[in-house]
């Protein structure tokens, strides 16, 4: 049953990971992208990891997706066309994305070889993930809150000026 | 109980089709859908490990990842607007005013 699970949700990621990539209207990619994230979000409680699946879900799939869509739509880009990549750079772009991947997959088949699961629960509720960040993580969460703050900042000194200057030049 | 490969694998695959997103693509914003999805095959790994060693870490890493993949999707988004607000398109091709 596990085993069904998985396979079909990694049908799922992987089928709308292709279409995020392969298809050319970027509103069916954001949307295939959180079908996608909302498969790997069944991955993370495969996993054992239920708080960070619900994490998946709100921050990835609800948030930033819905960031990608408004800023889709605020440009307009559903009706422009992307231009044809030159046939060199498709060439190259697969050949050398297959190649890479083979490689990739041929490590994990030779050395990724592990021993058992070890034994006993693996506890990752809210509760043991917060008193780990609070304790041996505390310097990082607050590194990650002023990099956040100074990403607010900074997107709103990239993007808000140019409405100013559009409006004072004519 | 899955084995761990099986994650990887699937994580491997996800992985690469980000970068053949990145590389074949011109749209700036399906690149960046790309790269999102590569972070998210990373996040995937770090998750399969963790259960693997039975170490909090990894989820406490992919936490951090989460954050920062946010932080960058507000500030390349931002970038994106600019760029368009300049040039009329999300091209990545035609942002080349630092080409030699």
């Amino acid at each position: 049953m596990e085993f069904a699970i998985f396979f079909f949700f990694a049908a799922v990621a992987v089928i709308f990971a292709l279409v995020v990539v392969l298809h050319r209207n970027p509103v069916v990619g954001a949307l295939s992208l959180v079908a996608s994230f909302f498969a790997l979000a069944v991955m993370y409680v495969l996993l054992e990891a239920p708080f960070l699946a619900a994490l998946q879900v709100i921050v990835y799939a609800g948030a930033i997706m819905v960031l990608f869509l408004f800023v889709i739509m605020l440009l307009n880009l559903q009706h422009v066309a992307e231009p044809v990549t030159r046939p060199v750079q498709q060439f190259l772009g697969y050949t050398s994305g297959a190649a890479f991947g083979l490689g990739l997959l041929y490590y994990i088949v030779k050395y990724a070889v592990f021993a058992k699961l070890p034994a006993g629960p693996f506890v990752t509720d809210a509760r043991t993930i917060g008193i780990k960040l609070f304790e041996a993580y505390v310097f990082p969460f607050e590194m990650v809150s002023i990099l956040l703050l100074a990403a607010i900042v900074g997107a709103l000194l990239l993007s808000g000026r140019q409405y100013q200057k559009r409006e004072a030049a004519p | 109980m899955i084995p761990t490969h099986y994650f990887l694998i699937l994580s491997a695959i996800l992985f690469t089709i980000g970068v053949v997103g990145v590389l074949t693509r011109k749209n700036g914003i399906t690149i960046f859908m790309s790269i999102e999805l590569m972070v998210n095959a990373v996040n995937l790994t770090f998750l399969a490990y963790a259960r693997q060693f039975h170490q909090v870490h990894g989820l406490i890493f992919v936490f951090f990842i989460m954050a920062i993949a946010a932080a960058e999707a507000a500030v390349g988004l931002a970038i994106f607007i600019t760029l368009f607000h300049h040039r009329d398109t999300i091209d990545v091709d035609e942002a080349n005013l630092m080409h030699w």
